[in-house]
């Protein structure tokens, strides 16, 4: 009979102490709130970070274009030099030798 | 589904054959046994998208290089080798030869200057008609040998006449005058 009685007692009802349901919806949303404020934080990181890689990326190869097209430039110069002092060598060469035989006629 | 298949064996055939004697002939300018003798060695290659991309850095201002830019818009490739050897007898003057039979059938000698005591040029157009679609310099001094390869629709008055140009002196005047 000891026994059924501690069970009782040990197992009654017992209402929780005023203001606890309002404790714990409280805290809940404290929680939440930190929980959500980290993500954001994160997110703000992540993005400057992607940002800065693309602008970065985007400067790095910006650099690379207009030094490849400086290259090209002086390239196609030298090579236009070269052709034109050889055809105009030739044209040279060409006149001279259509005056010497004028004059000989 | 045969009148399909022939279509488009028509189509293949039509467009290779306007569009293989319109293509620039593209010649092997590679001479490794030269590169190693030589002394100094001037290796240019522009295919058609450098070329678009050189000409975006040329001055709209500067007439020289004005000049440049308008004479390549019209080209698809320019491409040079020019080896300097410090004495005479470094290459073979058959190289002249070998260049040459690398020429199609379209291809006409336009200008051949022999000379003991000055360079030798053969310049050879590519010619379509009454248009020069290619030219290919040979340029062969007792020290020096060069080889001009050029693709696409080109002015030779307009070449030549940059001769002297970008604060280089006349080279051949100069040579002349010697």
């Amino acid at each position: 009979m000891n026994l059924e009685d501690d069970l009782k007692r040990a197992l009654h009802r017992e209402s929780p102490a005023p203001g606890f349901a309002g404790r714990v919806l409280q805290r809940i949303e404290r929680e939440e709130a930190h929980a959500h404020r980290r993500p954001i934080w994160w997110r703000a990181v992540a993005a400057s970070v992607t940002l800065t890689a693309l602008i970065g990326g985007w400067a790095a190869h910006s650099i690379h274009e207009h030094r490849e097209g400086e290259r090209a430039k002086e390239q196609l110069i030298l090579a236009m030099r070269i052709a034109g002092e050889k055809v105009h060598y030739a044209q040279q060469e060409v006149r001279e030798i259509g005056s010497n035989a004028t004059k000989e006629k | 589904m045969r009148k399909l298949i022939l279509n488009a064996a028509l189509t293949l055939a039509l467009t290779l054959v306007v569009a293989l004697p319109a293509s620039a002939q593209q010649l092997n300018l590679d001479f490794p046994d030269l590169e190693e003798r030589a002394e100094e060695v001037v290796d240019v290659t522009l295919d058609a998208s450098m070329l678009r991309m050189a000409a975006k850095f040329l001055s709209n201002t500067d007439p020289e290089e004005k000049a440049i830019r308008d004479l390549a818009n019209g080209l698809q490739g320019i491409y040079v080798r020019s080896y300097d050897f410090g004495k005479e007898g470094q290459y073979d003057r058959k190289l002249i030869d070998r260049v040459k039979s690398q020429l199609g059938p379209t291809w006409k000698p336009i200008v051949t200057v022999r000379s003991r005591k000055k360079e030798n040029v053969n310049i050879m157009a590519d010619m379509r008609g009454e248009q020069i679609v290619g030219l290919v310099i040979i340029a062969a001094e007792p020290t020096e040998f060069t080889i001009v390869n050029i693709h696409g629709k080109i002015d030779m008055d307009r070449l030549a006449a940059l001769e002297g140009h970008f604060g280089v002196p006349n080279i051949t005047t100069e040579k002349d005058h010697d």
